[in-house]
């Protein structure tokens, strides 16, 4: 089978304004998709990014359950029904264990995880009207090996790992496709806030990555947009509920 | 105008595809080819491939003389896929110890023998791919399975302590784990194409070998950020 086109698909792709949700938003566009691009606030960037691809911007808090369903709603009149939902938002936060406060616990949750089972929700009506789906949910490398400071986003990472296992096994007969992404370190806006946090500059935040991923660098965000076009083709079935781990052979858990 | 011969101007990857005479390493082979490589297929017959190699691949120095002769014929490669196997249910207690021999030295033989063979020279390139074909039995045990999924589990332990001694130097290591999959491996009546069976599986159905060798392709071509990685078109089977 050739590489996946997406002519006449609409993919929703979350938390787009930058970083990785830019980066497939743009991979799923080359490929013939009508991308819809949501982030949490009304950003310039996000419209910038949907002129630039020919898509649709769409605003919306996904923890917030009302918003999600709006959204979908205009989505649904403006441009279409979702054939694809890539659930790629994400809130971070770190802080050791017993001084991380209960709102922050909450934000981390409401967006990742519940974020997600939100979206699902409102893309399956369209999907099951269509007979077929594709989600994609990036996890982390966090959520599975765990992450020290990291309580509440490794729970909410691990939490999208058990909603894609379920979730595959329960839609699959539906020919509705859920499977996920688990990236290791990326080269995201993230890690400028990494290196802010620790007082080294951004090569330096690199480097101290790199040196633990035996294939001797972090991961750009094309390599996950590439993992997420494979997972969203509609040809594969074969595929369900599982987590492809896109992290340079960092196998092993460390601290 | 006359245009320049292009395979003088591009010179295709190249590929070794163990296996490739049927089922999923045939589907491979093909896969490849239409990405546009060329394709080594070794196999106990001919595989109809750019170069045939006919071999046993439990045997380690007729993998090793094979391989050579793809560098003399095709050059250097690129790529090498262990997809070579067969597959056999006997109740653990009936296993004999040829056997239980035979079924390691094919698929943990045959992917040893394969990668000892290619991944030198693609650590001195600091490029290159290797996909070993395992099985979802190895993630998810079966009855009757023991000595096939010992086997495959063996392949899973070789691909991801190889991906951590060789990644370093750009050499991805990865391994597809299929769940049954519509080959001639599995035999008409085998209790996997029995219809309670494939109505126990969220897809409702067999894998195809076609979606094995995409995932295979995606592996070898697309996930330059992946190794070490067990990725497993099961049809949901093991979750």
């Amino acid at each position: 089978m050739s590489i996946p086109t997406y002519a006449g698909k609409v993919v929703l792709v979350t938390g787009a304004a930058q970083g990785m949700g830019k980066v497939i938003a743009q991979t799923f566009a080359a490929r013939g998709a009508k991308v819809v691009v949501n982030d949490r606030v009304d950003d310039p960037r996000l419209h910038e990014l949907a002129n630039a691809i020919g898509g649709y911007a769409a605003v919306a808090d996904v923890s917030k359950r009302a918003e999600v369903f709006a959204m979908f709603e205009r989505i649904k009149s403006d441009v279409g029904p979702i054939d694809v939902l890539i659930s790629n938002h994400a809130y971070m936060s770190m802080a050791p264990f017993v001084s991380y406060n209960h709102e922050d616990w909450w934000k981390v949750v409401e967006t990742n995880l519940n974020g997600t089972f939100w979206l699902i929700q409102a893309a399956l009506p369209g999907m099951r009207a269509s007979g077929a789906g594709r989600i994609v949910v990036i996890s982390s490398i966090w959520g599975i090996i765990g992450w020290p400071e990291a309580t509440a986003y490794s729970a909410s990472k691990a939490g999208l790992v058990s909603l894609v296992k379920t979730l595959g096994r329960e839609l699959a007969p539906e020919n509705i496709i859920v499977n996920g992404i688990a990236p290791g370190v990326i080269d995201t806006p993230q890690l400028q806030v990494d290196a802010d946090a620790a007082g080294i500059p951004l090569a330096e935040m690199h480097q101290i990555y790199a040196k633990d991923i035996p294939l001797g660098r972090i991961g750009v965000p094309e390599e996950i947009a590439k993992t997420a076009a494979m997972l969203a083709d509609f040809r594969m079935q074969a595929l369900v509920g599982q987590i492809i781990q896109v992290n340079g052979a960092e196998i092993r858990g460390r601290v | 105008m006359k245009m320049p011969d292009s395979s003088s101007m591009t010179k295709s990857p190249i590929a070794i595809v163990t296996g490739a005479a049927s089922g999923i390493g045939a589907a491979i082979a093909s896969e490849l080819k239409t990405r546009g490589w060329l394709v080594a297929g070794f196999d106990l017959r001919p595989a109809t491939s750019d170069c045939d190699v006919v071999l046993d691949m439990s045997d380690y120095q007729a993998v090793a003389k094979g391989v050579d002769l793809v560098r003399q014929s095709l050059g250097q490669i690129n790529a090498a896929v262990s997809a070579a196997g067969y597959y056999e249910m006997i109740p653990a207690a009936e296993i004999t110890e040829e056997q239980w021999n035979r079924m390691l030295h094919v698929h943990l033989g045959g992917a040893f023998n394969l990668a000892q063979a290619v991944i030198p020279d693609m650590v001195e390139m600091k490029s290159g791919a290797f996909v070993g074909v395992t099985s979802e039995l190895a993630i998810g045990g079966g009855s009757e399975d023991v000595h096939y999924a010992a086997a495959k589990g063996a392949i899973i332990g070789l691909i991801r302590s190889l991906a951590t001694e060789v990644s370093g130097s750009g050499v991805r290591v990865n391994g597809v784990a299929p769940g049954p999959t519509d080959t001639p491996l599995l035999a008409a009546d085998s209790p996997w194409r029995a219809p309670e069976y494939l109505a126990t599986l969220p897809s409702r159905r067999l894998a195809k070998p076609e979606e094995i060798a995409y995932v295979v392709g995606y592996l070898i071509e697309e996930a330059t950020f992946t190794s070490g990685e067990i990725i497993s078109p099961n049809s949901g089977a093991v979750i």
